[in-house]
């Protein structure tokens, strides 16, 4: 059963959460690494520490581990 | 709710606008949202489900559904401001009001809700104390919910066109229609498995901001310097040094009323008997799940403050305007007429100072993420509440279980409709927010006395509970009134000090309404007849044999990880003493 969905559901609901911050990161992600190599940084403090790609890729891995932890598994029972 | 944050409602200029890269953060959000309603309904078809979640929840889910469906935005905003306003005292709403009492709620209160079997916080009362004690605070809890609820609705959509420029309107409606959707759809099921996700994505967009204001500061020991310099004195990094008198600290409260009014009653009162929280846990798959999840939810809203209060507090050393002068935030009536800055703004501004396009975005989602799990809180609890303790309590009292759910569906969308009509009833009417704050406060402190007392004490009877909530409740509304109108004069009587400012007297106001509940509950029950121990089996400590939570070693004991979120609270108030 996934956890936290209910009777008769395979998706797990840290599946949600890491399917959800590894959509922000892949979008974060490249985005941040454009800013910093193409030097387009938006003119906020502290962009030199280039936050978005570092939170980008935090929340990739953050996300990633999630989504591959949790993924519905084929001998799942209860698959909706 | 912080009173302070309804000063939101008066901001005025646009902060900034959001990029394509911000509005495909946000329409992800959205679309998640609502793909988890359509996904989960099928497993929603009996009122247990849909009301109780089918009671299937782990703890880590119960817990930090528990935190979220408390975590509005607005919560976030006002509290933000506030620690800009009164400096690190803000973070007492996090701590001493707050973790006792869920520690509490978890080891002692717990049980007795999870094996009595209610589905709701009235119900309990209805089971101890009969029709009359859960019919009072049914209706007073049903009514103060969807008022509320349309308070942060319209707050969201202020806050929304502020910072973006969005329509009132359009803000209003996408964020009900979203939650409406959602909660319609997979009832507190979805509402929770949403507030998970909507926790995460606070975290996710809001903590960033005091990582890179620490940073920007020179660390925390530099911040206070800056601070100091800045205002003149230590006072708002200090959580209880300066409050031995009303006029030593900035909030003008003093240590007892923070202690024994936030701490003991008002605290107390919210985390354990407010039906919004309470409801999650009960969804909990087990009775350890349902001790461990306010444990859980306790260590977890420990760290709020880092994202909340910690940004406020940067704010008064690193935010600048243009020219490079420290900008000044002011209270929201006089941003409106001065166009300058409100505190409830800090976090938008601290959020636009450090995010650029995508950070942003994630930071607007996670304001967004926060009302809407506040709303899907107040209008899944209101649905629950309507249907079990009004509608099926006296209107029609043997439907089936179908008909239940159904009724579910349709009080779902009828109080969002509500809602967004007091929304917008009330935006016209700023003062009557207030009272709205006031009025939801009235009922709280009073009931925690029903309940305890209840819960705790055999001896107290069906005539004393009725009664002694009765007292409670029109006690805390005539205190309001009398402060309302006799100004000054009046506060310093209720909150026992003329140093004492307004938010003194919600703390004191609070211990007053709760010391006459149970005044008159012991009196009035010593004068009636009590029910034997056979009839209060389960309900009452002293005549229920507590179930084993089945925890056979020391990291499974609830008990023993309350132990350590208590010695982690008691260690951070030291530290930031």
């Amino acid at each position: 059963m996934g956890e936290g969905t209910g009777r008769g559901e395979s998706l797990s609901i840290w599946f949600f959460v890491g399917i959800m911050t590894l959509a922000y990161g892949v979008v974060l992600l490249p985005y941040g690494a454009w800013a910093w190599f193409g030097h387009h940084e938006a003119p906020t403090v502290l962009n030199n520490l280039h936050p978005t790609f570092w939170w980008g890729l935090l929340l990739t891995a953050f996300g990633g581990f999630y989504t591959a932890r949790f993924r519905p598994k084929s001998g799942d029972k209860n698959r909706a | 709710m912080n009173p302070a944050a309804l000063s939101m409602f008066a901001l005025t200029t646009q902060l900034t606008s959001l990029s394509a890269l911000d509005i495909t953060i946000l329409l992800l959000y959205f679309a998640v949202v609502i793909f988890i309603g359509f996904y989960v309904k099928g497993s929603t078809n009996t009122s247990e489900e849909f009301f109780l979640a089918g009671r299937e929840m782990s703890a880590w889910i119960a817990g930090l559904s528990f935190v979220s469906a408390n975590l509005g935005s607005l919560e976030l905003m006002g509290w933000a401001g506030s620690a800009y306003q009164y400096g690190i005292l803000a973070t007492h709403w996090y701590w001493i009001g707050a973790i006792p009492a869920m520690l509490f709620l978890g080891i002692v209160m717990m049980p007795f809700y999870y094996i009595s079997k209610t589905h709701s916080v009235p119900g309990y009362l209805q089971l101890r104390f009969g029709e009359g004690a859960r019919a009072l605070s049914a209706t007073s809890f049903g009514l103060m919910t969807i008022l509320m609820s349309g308070v942060n609705m319209y707050a969201m959509a202020v806050v929304m066109k502020t910072i973006l420029g969005w329509n009132i309107t359009f803000s209003i409606w996408v964020g009900a229609v979203t939650v409406a959707i959602y909660v319609m759809l997979g009832g507190l099921r979805s509402a929770i498995i949403n507030e998970v996700l909507q926790f995460i994505l606070i975290w996710a967009g809001a903590a960033l901001i005091p990582i890179l204001g620490l940073i920007e500061a020179g660390g925390w020991h530099n911040l206070k310097a800056q601070i100091a310099q800045n205002v003149g004195n230590t006072s708002y990094t200090h959580l209880w040094a300066n409050t031995g008198t009303f006029a030593s600290n900035p909030m003008g409260v003093n240590w007892f009323g923070l202690v024994f009014g936030l701490g003991a009653v008002v605290s107390f009162g919210y985390w354990t008997t407010d039906f919004l929280v309470v409801q999650r846990v009960l969804s909990a798959n087990n009775l350890r799940a349902a001790k461990m999840a306010p444990v859980i939810g306790a260590a977890f809203k420990m760290a709020v403050p880092f994202i909340v209060i910690v940004p406020g507090i940067l704010a008064l050393s690193v935010l600048k305007n243009p020219d490079g002068s420290m900008m000044h935030l002011v209270p929201g009536d006089i941003a409106a007429a001065t166009h300058q800055h409100a505190y409830d703004e800090v976090l938008p501004l601290m959020l636009i100072r450090y995010c650029g396009p995508g950070l942003l975005g994630l930071g607007i989602t996670a304001l967004v993420a926060g009302f809407m799990s506040g709303m899907a809180g107040n209008v899944s609890a209101f649905s629950t509440v309507w249907t079990y303790d009004l509608y099926g309590a006296y209107i029609n009292k043997k439907a089936s279980d179908k008909h239940y759910v159904a009724m579910g569906r349709w009080s779902t969308v009828v109080g969002m409709l509500i809602s967004i009509a007091s929304a917008y009833i009330l935006a016209h009417a700023s003062s009557i927010m207030d009272y709205v704050q006031a009025l939801f406060s009235f009922f709280i402190a009073p009931l925690f006395g029903t309940v305890i007392l209840g819960m705790l004490w055999k001896r107290a009877t069906k005539a004393g509970g009725f009664y002694g909530l009765l007292a409670g409740t029109v006690s805390s509304i005539g205190m309001f009134i009398y402060v309302h109108q006799g100004g000054k004069a009046a506060l310093a009587k209720i909150a026992l000090s003329p140093d004492a400012q307004p938010m003194a007297e919600n703390l004191f106001r609070a211990l007053w309404s709760w010391l006459i509940c149970v005044f008159v509950t012991v009196v009035v029950s010593y004068m009636t007849t009590p029910k034997t121990d056979a009839e209060l089996e389960g309900l009452v400590y002293g005549a229920t044999a507590i179930p084993d939570d089945g925890a056979t070693t020391l990291w499974q004991k609830p008990i023993f990880w309350a132990s350590v979120v208590a010695v982690v609270f008691v260690g951070l108030n030291l530290l930031f003493f």
